[in-house]
């Protein structure tokens, strides 16, 4: 049974890709149902999928020398990131149906945004590394597909290629590791290398460690390769909210909190990793702050919950750091669908020509507010507790300082959320053009995710438990929900986080009055070059292509130097050979 | 029975070269056909047809009795996994640009050279492969070479085109020259010219070593400037973008690679130097890969940019060869060889497409430009099955998974990590991420095809053929069925790599 | 020193020597095609001196013989390129045809 199940949610996607392109675009309402009803199905199967968990394979093939076995293993870690994304995956589908209605190339977006799911899921489920390579892969051809999407855009363009790239180099990093694995294990079985990651040569792990951060922080744009995602936000929304926030971006996650056992006894890795969240969070949370363009705040927060997904994994608390992926999903792509509804219908991104817009846009208004609430972290609702989750594991293992700045990030977040609600839905009222309100297949997707963030933090103690019997090496103790909450209110840490986010929303709601306190006018140089990393990035493009121009000199068309060419190539191999013998 | 089956896969293609074109010729005297060129074309293609199948029996005679030796006279032909891989090759590419080419070359002038040229291309390589002494060798290297030079200059109208064929022809006999200069010293110093009796004779002890390697170094440049190898590829870009589009398909896809294993061949008769060709091998892949990729980046005709990536790709397979040479472990070579395969449905499908395009939107309108990168815009709206054919082929040039050109890298960067060499590893890496510059190429090509808004071109374009349409179809499933099951192509790859190591000694 | 055969080999060399001097800086393309023959002539001795060299000359004339028709086939190939080259450019100059670059 989980052999099928775990075929299906791979399969089904794809099916209904090519049942997509079948139907042509001549019909687009046949493909809007193709695309909805098979990526509801694929998230019925994968909620299916969850009772099957268990760390033995579900499918095995051998495939030959080169290539391993490919297997499947549905376990705990897997299964629930692939309902997630399956899930959100289909809300995202029947987001489309309204926000996509009228495109020309609808074959095309539906295919790539099934594409993906199917890969996505094939890359959780993956207990092959080689193929975890090779659906990563495919993860990144979609998204690129994805975000360049509307292809007249010299920016979404750019900013596809720019996504590719960047994705690409990181993904070199998942092939060398893979590679080294390999070398010395003989194996690609993901299990074989948590078995004996002890036993692999000192460098050969810490090669392989690393290499898997490079992947991962280059996957879940963390620094210091961080600066694509911003950019990637000329996709269309329900792909933002899809890909972007709630499952490319975790692939990255996903790996560390895979391999955190082998790797946790590298020296210096889970300080690495620590750091590169904490950073990660830090920058992107100061440059949500003064961000114009409603998707890069949106962003820009993706890359902040992101980093303390990643500094949990450093702290050792994997059980936190997937909790609050759970939880981000749900809120992250409420927030990414509500600003779609709401770029849809004032149709512009730029946060200063919004205003007062909560008045006519009041279902939009309601759910994004919830969504913001559970980002920054309100009790009741799923941010809350997985955040706090986060903290408590941060103050327990990692530096007091880092938490510290941690816990500041906590009330930026605050601080830069609410700017955000406030610039779109309250504020000044603007003169703009039709304002209409979501149509009602994107409040299906709204509503249920808003209902889901009051509701999947009930979720923890199936998600710990899930975890601790699925993941052998991971050492995962048992806990329940109760356990998990009543730790949550008793610890004051919690009373100290909700105290400075409240002093950050004191902060933003006294500048909307007019008070001008911590002004972020100083910080937009350091923002708009992505704290330097944009001068590196376009660095590197233009060297690449300086160099490209002298090489082409070479080529200069002329018979002579032509010949020359030949002479001199045979007089150094010669030199060489005569050299080395 | 044997010997038959297999010289009938190299005479068929060579009697039927003059056959066509004298159906083309016989009775007429005006410079094009008329109604001839059809004749011409459905003859063109059932010799191919034919010609498959001697392969198919030779290949199952392979498979189950190994390689086979064949004399005729005093002329040996040598039958084994290399040249059945390559023989393939030739065969299935030939077929695929016969079948376009019945559209794409109709009511040019000389179209019955044209086909008659390929023929004798084809047969031509596929003795190449087969020969088993070193001057058979260069007669075949050279008879390929001569078709191709009047090939490449076929649009004898194109001033550019000219040109191009004039380079090529210059360059090509530099090399050719150089390669006879080789043989030359290797039959000084061991008084005969057959591949298994040199290899015998050269570890005896009249044999001058360093006059070994100075023939080596010939063989390597000589053969080496049809390999394209950097600085010896200046004729390239010139040559395969100026071709007709059937012809750059098969200089990329096949004669690069049969020049290749020309040089191996030749190679691997000095025996006890593997070490040394297989790092000059993997520094050349290094040079070629990088130099490949870096001018790409700066094309604006979209088959010069396609004839660049060409030197890329071979760059991969020269590193796999380099890595088996140095190593004396085949799977090296067993992915050079699949990726050699793949390249050549790869770029044989994108120089197709291409063409496809080049057809509807230029040559139907009477024009013989070259197709550049802006005229690509909106291709989709009209082309939809060329333009989902041209991404298929750039985005497996790019080895993007679940294509056919991840698979073959995949076993190349296999085999380099496992020599657990660390210059080996580095150049893996370096591969690695040229590969993902190489994206940065190909990528924005797919997106300019998928505009909305179309460019010039692609307003006045005429619709494909069916027989256009079909070549690219069934390319297009290769590359995609070979990327989900890269296994199989091992029935081939596997003999033919394990049959390379032990031509060089291991 | 001065034995027949090495007088062989220094004219090889010689012919050798010139025809790479002469395609380094040869302008005209006829030309370009005369020094290549020149080239080829180079070969063709080399191989009969092999042939002399390591006993076999039987092998050594064949293959001269055999260079001798296959390089005029070359040669007859390039200059009706040349020819044509002639026709669309107008000149034989080198680096007035070299159109294409980059």
């Amino acid at each position: 049974m989980p052999g099928i199940l775990v075929t299906l949610v791979i399969v089904l996607p794809w099916l209904g890709a090519m049942a997509v392109w079948v139907a042509r675009n001549e019909r687009p309402q046949l493909q809007h149902t193709f695309a909805v009803g098979f990526s509801v199905l694929t998230a019925i199967t994968s909620l299916m999928l969850l009772k099957f968990a268990s760390s033995e394979p579900a499918i095995h093939l051998a495939l030959g020398k080169a290539f391993g076995d490919l297997t499947f293993v549905p376990d705990g870690l897997a299964v629930s990131l692939t309902s997630i994304a399956a899930v959100v995956g289909s809300l995202a589908v029947i987001f489309s149906v309204d926000y996509m209605r009228g495109d020309q190339q609808l074959g095309r977006y539906y295919f790539l945004v099934l594409f993906f799911i199917g890969a996505m899921t094939g890359l959780l489920l993956s207990g092959n590394l080689l193929f975890t390579f090779f659906f990563w892969e495919i993860t990144a051809l979609c998204s690129y597909g994805l975000i360049s999407f509307y292809n007249d855009d010299p920016k979404a363009v750019a900013a596809g290629i720019k996504a590719l790239i960047i994705t690409q180099v990181g993904g070199v990093g998942l092939l060398v590791g893979t590679l080294i694995a390999f070398t010395n294990l003989g194996s690609f079985q993901i299990s074989d290398l948590l078995a004996k990651a002890t036993s692999l040569p000192a460098t050969a792990l810490s090669l392989i460690a690393f290499s898997f951060l490079i992947a991962a922080a280059a996957k879940s744009a963390q620094f210091p390769f961080h600066v694509w995602l911003p950019d990637a936000m000329e996709a269309p929304t329900p792909v933002s909210a899809l890909i972007h926030a709630a499952t490319m971006v975790n692939a990255g996650i996903y790996l560390l909190a895979r391999f955190y056992p082998a790797f946790e006894s590298v020296p210096a890795w889970k300080t690495s990793v620590l750091m590169v969240g904490l950073i990660s969070a830090l920058i992107a949370s100061l440059s949500a702050l003064i961000a114009t363009d409603l998707k890069r705040v949106l962003a820009y927060s993706t890359v902040s919950q992101l980093g303390y997904m990643v500094y949990a994994i450093g702290a050792g608390g994997v059980v936190a750091s997937q909790f609050h992926l759970l939880s981000h999903a749900v809120f992250k792509a409420l927030l990414f669908l509500a600003a779609g509804s709401v770029i849809h219908s004032v149709g512009t991104r730029d946060l200063r020509r919004m205003g007062r817009l909560g008045t006519r846009m009041p279902f939009v208004r309601n759910v994004f507010i919830v969504g913001s609430l559970a980002l920054v972290g309100v009790p009741i609702l799923n941010g809350f507790w997985s955040k706090e989750l986060i903290l408590e594991v941060g103050l327990e293992h990692s530096p007091i300082w880092a938490y510290a700045l941690m816990l500041i990030g906590a009330g930026l977040t605050a601080f830069y959320t609410y700017r955000m609600v406030w610039l779109v839905f309250f504020g000044k009222e603007r003169d703009y053009l039709n304002v209409h309100p979501a149509g009602p297949a994107m409040k299906v997707s709204l509503g249920l995710l808003a209902a889901g963030t009051f509701v999947t933090w009930l979720f923890f103690g199936g998600l710990n438990g899930l975890l601790a019997s699925t993941l052998p090496f991971h050492g995962i103790e048992h806990e329940s929900l109760r356990g998990m909450v009543a730790s949550i209110i008793a610890a004051p840490t919690t009373w100290f986080a909700l105290l400075i986010v409240a002093v950050g929303f004191g902060i933003s709601w006294l500048r909307a009055r007019g008070f001008a306190l911590f002004g972020g006018g100083w910080l937009n140089p350091f923002v708009e070059s992505s704290f330097g990393f944009e001068f590196l990035n376009r660095l590197f493009v233009k060297g690449t292509y300086q160099v490209a121009e002298w090489l082409s000199l070479t080529q200069t068309g002329e018979l002579n130097w032509n010949i020359l060419g030949i002479v001199s190539a045979l007089l150094v191999v010669l030199i060489a050979l005569w050299l080395g013998a | 029975m044997n010997l038959l089956n297999f010289t009938g896969l190299i005479t068929i293609p060579l009697i039927s070269s003059p056959i066509v074109y004298l159906a083309g010729r016989l009775g007429t005297r005006e410079a094009t056909l008329h109604g001839r060129s059809y004749l011409v074309r459905v003859l063109a293609f059932l010799a191919v047809l034919a010609a498959w199948m001697p392969f198919i029996i030779s290949v199952q005679t392979l498979l189950r009795s190994g390689a086979q030796e064949f004399n005729i006279s005093t002329i040996r032909l040598h039958v084994d996994g290399i040249s059945l891989l390559m023989a393939g090759c030739v065969l299935m590419l030939g077929t695929l640009v016969i079948l376009f080419s019945g559209s794409y070359m109709s009511g040019e002038v000389g179209e019955e050279k044209y086909y008659a040229m390929l023929l004798a291309m084809m047969g031509l390589m596929i003795g190449l492969v087969s020969a088993g002494d070193l001057f058979n060798l260069w007669v075949w290297f050279e008879g390929m070479a001569v078709s191709s030079y009047l090939l490449v200059a076929f649009y004898r109208e194109q001033a550019a085109s000219l040109e191009a064929g004039m380079k090529y022809l210059v360059q090509s006999a530099t090399g050719s020259v150089l390669v006879l200069i080789g043989i030359a010293m290797v039959l000084a110093q061991t008084g005969t010219l057959d591949m298994a009796a040199i290899a015998e004779a050269i570890s005896g002890p009249s044999v001058n070593r360093f006059a070994m390697l100075g023939a080596g170094a010939l063989f390597l440049i000589g053969f080496g400037v049809k390999v394209a190898l950097v600085p010896l590829h200046t004729w390239l870009p010139d040559a395969h973008s100026q071709a007709p589009s059937g012809i750059s398909a098969m200089l990329s896809g096949v004669v690069i690679e049969i020049g290749l294993i020309a040089m191996l061949r030749a190679l691997a008769v000095l025996t006890g130097f593997a070490l040394s060709w297989g790092i000059l091998l993997m520094a050349f892949g290094a040079l070629n890969i990088l130099y490949g990729n870096l001018l790409a980046l700066r094309q604006t005709v979209v088959k010069r940019l396609l004839a660049y990536s060409s030197l890329s790709h071979i760059g991969y397979i020269l590193i796999g060869i380099g890595i088996a040479l140095y190593s004396g472990v085949s799977l090296g070579a067993q992915g050079a060889f699949f990726h050699l395969f793949n390249h050549m449905l790869m770029k044989g499908l994108a120089f197709l497409a291409v063409g496809a395009l080049m057809y509807g939107m230029l040559l139907k309108n009477g024009s013989h430009a070259s197709l550049k990168i802006n005229d690509l815009a909106g291709v989709a709206q009209r082309y939809p099955i060329v333009a989902l054919a041209l991404s298929i082929a750039l985005l497996a040039l790019g080895g993007m998974p679940p294509l056919a050109g991840f698979m073959s890298k995949w076993q190349i960067f296999v085999a380099g990590f496992q020599t657990q060499n660390t210059w080996i590893i580095i150049l893996m890496i370096f591969m690695a991420l040229n590969s993902v510059l190489s994206l940065g190429y190909y990528a924005p090509l797919v997106n300019i095809m998928y505009r909305e808004q179309p460019s010039q071109q692609v307003l006045i374009g005429k619709p494909v053929t069916w027989t256009i349409t079909l070549a690219l179809v069934l390319m297009t499933l290769l590359v995609i069925v070979l990327g989900f099951a890269p296994g199989l192509m091992d029935w081939i790859t596997i003999p033919a790599s394990q049959r390379l190591i032990q031509l060089f000694g291991y | 020193m001065f034995t027949p055969l090495n007088i062989i080999l220094f004219g090889v060399i010689a012919l050798l020597g010139v025809g790479f001097y002469g395609l380094l800086i040869t302008r005209n393309l006829i030309k370009v095609v005369l020094v290549l023959q020149i080239l080829i002539k180079a070969v063709i001795l080399a191989l009969i001196l092999a042939g002399k060299m390591s006993g076999n000359l039987g092998l050594g004339q064949s293959t001269a013989a055999t260079v001798i028709v296959a390089d005029t086939i070359v040669a007859v190939v390039g200059l009706a390129l040349g020819v044509q080259v002639r026709r669309r450019f107008g000149t034989l100059d080198v680096p007035k045809i070299s159109t294409l670059r980059g």
